[in-house]
């Protein structure tokens, strides 16, 4: 029982930060149906921002948060205005291919400028863990649980709420409609990217904590959220964290109890396999919507 | 219409016309040696460059991609051996020359770096296991002796390489035989390896110790190298209570794997392979006095490192004095680092291989292979494991060097075996 | 109408000129610039597979690898392990990677755009952990040894045997090129053919509106699965001998990434269009090579940029500039440069992606805001 609440607990945790840049993907489709390869190197960037202020500049942990967190929203704003924009009527795969483009340079950018070798996070938390009866958790899963509820909570308000996230929503649903009510579809497209690349860097945070560490291999981890989103549905956010949290419990407890005859790593492929189950019954995910085609 | 069809009708023919013809003329097998002799008689190859006195080594590297922690350390160890090498008056009166080609531990780039230097080099050190299976047959082809940065034992019995150091295989038998045998540190044992040759030759080692000593082998686990959570492998490894592990990986891998099984508040003893450690692994920076990471802890408590060079600033070792000297004038940046005193070890091998060929009066590509076969014994200053070349193959050493992590020391491996062979290791052979 | 038979007859020239190229090129190139253009040439043959099913059917898929590991895998086995000719194992490596792709068609029925661009993604990461615990067949995770081309004990293309034809000299890798080559002639005839009858019109539907293909009477699922059949039988062709050629795979070569650049060729060189793949093949496959040639490097770790680095670097960025500026391709620019000199018919065979439609079909076509 203990193997199984231990590994539940870790599932979510894991979840719960596959949820967080899942997230980041579900606000860039939501507002421009496309799903950006570039998250996994932002990420990156993200976890070595942090580990270069904090742990190499020394400033406190949360300033150094702060600071990554701005320069990143800022370099997504830019991306999307220097590159984005010029790209207005492109196909889909094109503009996935630019995302894919920006993620090759980015990672190989990384390494260039920080070497290969692991890092310091500079996180406050290190090792650190605490029991409740039998069970462990590490405060690195702790917080990343409670940044990402946050983080989320926030994006709800977000959209419900403020006026930009309707002027999002209406923006996602018909462009055209958008700007001739008056909608800033160009800014509400620079303001999804600044997000993406704000969670990008909590997310990236928490991927990089104990026991992992800053290291170029990072950015792969972002593709496991790729069967969380789909699996979620495009577009919803309420997917996305279900999805993410989902694929987090869904490979944990496979690779604690890995039967015999799956044979090595079959913990990898478990959620691929969850997704196209779910695929089969609901095409569109659980919470996506069918697009509606106009003939 | 039909023109178009009677054009590519026409094409198919002329295509298979050229087709018969070649199958008729059949391949033959091409001798790719030229050679010339200059005045003093001596026989010289392609990579001599008689005029200015130089002999060009290929290097085939890994400075980005997954291994380049590694590889950066083992190009500059090579490149401050040339130097020294060089400034004592080079080999048999030539000088020698690096020819570095970044192949990013990729197979498809080293048979192109490969086959792009092969023509200009006399030899060639290359990085990495899967890189060299994949230029081998090339090699043999072209008679190019390779030095391999690797330990499989999938090398023991080429003629065309020259490996040095104990096979992975081996090191993880005396390994194995070491904590069993001599420290008592429990019979279940466990394996985490990497999904590739590196992995699978450590994985072999592991099968042979564990039916040669007795062992009980309770789990086996695999990660690829592209992977960031190991609580999979961990867990298996502890459901199934291992008191030793085995970890055939690389530094990326290792640490997480040990900060995840202390968070899951499992501590097994540890035995990593040679490159699953990594000197940064420890502190910040991998130099002494610099902050500890959050893992330090971990594997400061039960941790074995097999060694392939003997622990960095370790005075016991004759050569370690020569190499410190060297560090300081030509690579004073240079933090203590295995791999850079291997590769150190490895281009004085080199240049004890051509200085062989040059006595021999026969630098060419067969003159070079030829000294390989009967160097015979290699005085590796203490630094690696010592090493006997004889033209009846087989591993260029048998024996490990065994340390152990303490954090306290300057390179962090504190060793407490050397030349310890197991009997695990004799179902290698 | 003189201008138009000076332009069929210019088009004739240009395509003589590149075949006539590509046959001397061996002879031009030092060893390893051959041996990068074999890799070229080799991957080009995916590259044309992938082009129609995702350039001209529309279909995106991620999951190239796996069809080029499956007939990398039937290679090894039917060449390696049984010794059986080229003759045999290259056209069988093709056909059980289609079989594969008739498989995995049907998931297009059901899945549009990138729901079923993720799933061919997992298709990628089943292939991996299938590659890895069949033993038997892929050598594990060690990887295992490929057999050379040899047709016969007459024609053997392993390294160190070379063919004396007219005089000339034709080495190892030449020979493999020009295996590669005469395919690649045949994959490129084949699309040229294919475009323009029954079938590829109705690939051509089905990327620009499927439910109006549909309605026209195109059997939507025919079309598809034949689109994965098609890209899937080139792919097993170019994954053998790629295999072959590098003579020695681990599992985990057959990854995402391998995939991508599969993509970046298509798109590169220009989605939909007949030389698209082979431009774009050269680009993607031997652009870091060349930029490995051309940079700094960094020779103890000390400073400067790794060539790796550097080289992935300028060819992301590439990506992106390239597709920025001239989004069809270098068949686009291409076009450009040829209504710049002249003739302005090629709008019509080469359409313009970027003129908007009222379209929410996410595989291809207008209307998307970045």
């Amino acid at each position: 029982m203990t193997q199984f609440l231990q590994l539940a607990s870790d599932g979510f945790a894991l979840g719960c930060v596959y949820a967080l840049v899942a997230l980041g993907f579900a606000v860039v489709y939501r507002a421009s149906q496309v799903i950006n390869f570039a998250q996994g190197a932002m990420l990156l960037v993200g976890a070595y921002l942090v580990s270069l202020f904090a742990a190499y500049a020394g400033l406190p942990f949360w300033l150094a948060v702060i600071l990554a967190v701005a320069i990143l929203a800022a370099s997504g704003v830019l991306f999307q205005m220097l590159v984005l924009r010029r790209t207005l009527g492109q196909p889909l795969f094109t503009i996935v291919m630019i995302t894919i483009g920006l993620s090759i340079a980015v990672t190989a950018g990384v390494d260039a400028v920080f070497g290969p070798n692991q890092r310091l996070l500079g996180d406050p938390w290190g090792a650190s863990r605490f029991h409740v009866g039998r069970v462990v958790f590490t405060w690195v899963e702790v917080w990343g649980v409670i940044s990402a509820f946050v983080l989320l909570a926030a994006f709800f308000v977000f959209d419900r709420y403020s006026r930009y996230g309707l002027a999002m929503r209406a923006a996602a649903a018909d462009p055209e409609a958008a700007l001739a009510v008056g909608v800033p579809v160009r800014r509400v497209h620079a303001l999804a990217w600044g997000i993406a690349g704000a969670v990008a860097t909590i997310g990236g945070v928490f991927l990089a904590g104990f026991p992992n560490s800053p290291n170029p291999q990072l950015g792969d981890a972002a593709l496991l959220a790729f069967p969380a989103i789909i699996l979620g549905g495009l577009g919803s956010p309420v997917g996305a964290v279900v999805g993410g949290i989902i694929i987090g419990i869904v490979q944990v407890l496979t690779s604690g109890y890995e039967p015999g005859w799956t044979g090595n790593n079959f913990y990898e492929v478990a959620p691929y396999i969850v997704m196209i189950a779910v695929l089969l019954a609901k095409p569109y995910g659980l919470f996506g919507t069918r697009p509606a085609e106009r003939l | 219409m039909m023109k178009g069809y009677l054009h590519r009708l026409g094409a198919i023919c002329a295509v298979g016309a050229v087709a018969l013809l070649a199958a008729a003329c059949g391949t033959t097998s091409s001798s790719n040696t030229s050679s010339s002799t200059t005045a003093s008689g001596l026989k010289v190859g392609p990579g001599v460059d008689v005029a200015t006195k130089t002999i060009t080594i290929g290097n085939i590297a890994a400075l980005s991609g997954p291994a380049a922690a590694l590889g950066v350390p083992a190009l500059a160890g090579a490149e401050t051996a040339v130097k020294a090498i060089n400034a004592a008056g080079g080999v048999g009166g030539f000088k020698l020359k690096l020819l570095v080609h970044d192949a990013a531990y990729v197979p498809q780039n080293a048979v192109t770096a490969f086959n792009g230097m092969e023509a200009s080099v006399a030899m060639i050190q290359n990085f990495g296991s899967p890189t060299t299976e994949a230029i081998l047959p090339a090699v043999k082809a072209d008679h190019v002796l390779v030095q391999p940065l690797s330990w499989d034992s999938a090398w023991d019995n080429q003629p065309n390489l020259a490996p040095l150091g104990t096979p992975y295989a081996y090191d993880v038998a005396n390994g194995l035989d070491y904590l069993v045998k001599v420290k008592h540190l429990g019979t279940k044992v466990g394996i985490i390896y990497q999904d590739d040759a590196y992995g699978a030759d450590g994985l072999r080692g592991f099968k042979v110790a564990v039916k040669d000593d007795g062992l009980t082998d309770v789990a086996e686990a695999s990660y690829a190298d592209t992977d960031t959570t190991f609580t999979a492998e961990v867990q298996k490894m502890k459901a199934a209570g291992a008191q030793i592990v085995v970890l055939t990986s690389l530094p990326s891998a290792s640490g997480p794997i040990v900060g995840t099984a202390a968070t899951l508040g499992y501590n097994p003893t540890y035995l990593f392979q040679g490159p699953a450690w990594l000197e940064q692994l420890i502190t910040k920076t991998g130099a002494l006095g610099a902050p500890p990471t959050p893992i330090a802890g971990a594997l400061a408590k039960s941790t074995y490192v097999m060694g392939f060079a003997t622990p960095w600033g370790n005075t016991a070792a004759p050569g370690m004095a020569a190499m410190l000297a060297a560090v300081k004038k030509y690579a004073p940046t240079q933090i203590p680092s295995v791999y850079f005193e291997w590769t150190w070890v490895q281009t004085h091998l080199a240049a004890a291989i051509l200085a062989k060929a040059i006595a021999n009066k026969d630098l060419t590509r067969e003159g070079i292979l030829n000294a390989r076969l009967n160097l015979g014994t290699f005085n590796t200053g203490g630094l690696a494991p010592a090493l006997d070349y004889t033209s009846a193959l087989g591993p260029p050493s048998t024996k490990s060097i065994i340390n152990r992590i303490d954090p306290s020391v300057l390179g962090f491996l504190k060793p407490v075996a050397s030349g310890y062979q197991g009997t695990g290791s004799a179902g290698l052979l | 109408m003189l201008r138009r038979a000076v332009d069929r007859r210019g088009r004739r020239a240009a395509w003589i000129g590149l075949a006539a190229l590509s046959v001397v090129l061996p002879f031009l190139l030092g060893a390893g610039a051959l041996s990068t253009a074999v890799f070229v040439v080799i991957a080009a043959i995916g590259a044309v597979g992938l082009n129609i099913l995702s350039g001209y059917a529309g279909q995106i898929s991620l999951g190239h690898a796996f069809f080029l590991a499956v007939g990398a895998y039937t290679a090894a086995v039917l060449g390696g392990d049984h010794h059986l000719t080229a003759a045999i194992w290259l056209p069988a490596a093709g056909i059980m990677a289609a079989l594969c792709g008739a498989l995995v068609g049907p998931t297009a029925l059901r899945l549009r755009g990138l729901y079923l661009a993720i799933v061919t993604l997992g298709l990628v990461y089943i292939g991996q952990y299938i590659f890895l615990n069949a033993t038997g067949i892929t050598g594990g995770p060690g990887g295992r040894a490929f057999p050379a081309v040899s047709f016969g004990s007459a024609l053997n293309f392993a390294p160190g045997n070379q063919l004396q034809i007219a005089g000339l000299t034709i080495d190892s890798n030449a020979l493999y090129y020009f295996l590669a080559l005469v395919i690649l002639w045949l994959a490129v005839g084949f699309t040229y053919s294919l475009q323009r009858t029954r079938v590829g019109r109705a690939f051509q539907a089905v990327r620009e509106r499927e439910l109006a293909a549909s309605v026209m009477g195109v059997n939507l699922a025919r079309t598809k699965v034949s689109a994965f059949v098609i890209s899937s039988f080139l792919a097993g062709i170019s994954g053998a001998l790629f295999a072959s050629y590098l003579s020695f795979v681990v599992p985990s070569q057959w990854d995402l990434l391998l995939s991508i650049q599969y993509i970046a060729a298509i798109i590169v060189g220009g989605m939909g269009t007949v030389l698209g793949p082979v431009l774009g093949s050269i680009v993607v496959f031997a652009l870091p090579d060349l930029i490995t040639h051309l940079s700094f490097v960094n020779t103890n770790g000390s400073g400067g940029i790794t060539p790796g680095d550097l080289s992935n670097i300028i060819y992301g960025v590439l990506i992106i500039v390239f597709l920025v500026a001239e989004p069809r391709g270098i068949v686009g620019l291409g076009d450009r440069l040829a209504s710049l000199l002249g003739g302005q018919r090629r709008r019509r065979d080469h359409p313009d992606p970027s003129r908007p439609s009222p379209e929410t079909n996410p595989t291809t076509g207008g209307g998307v805001l970045p």
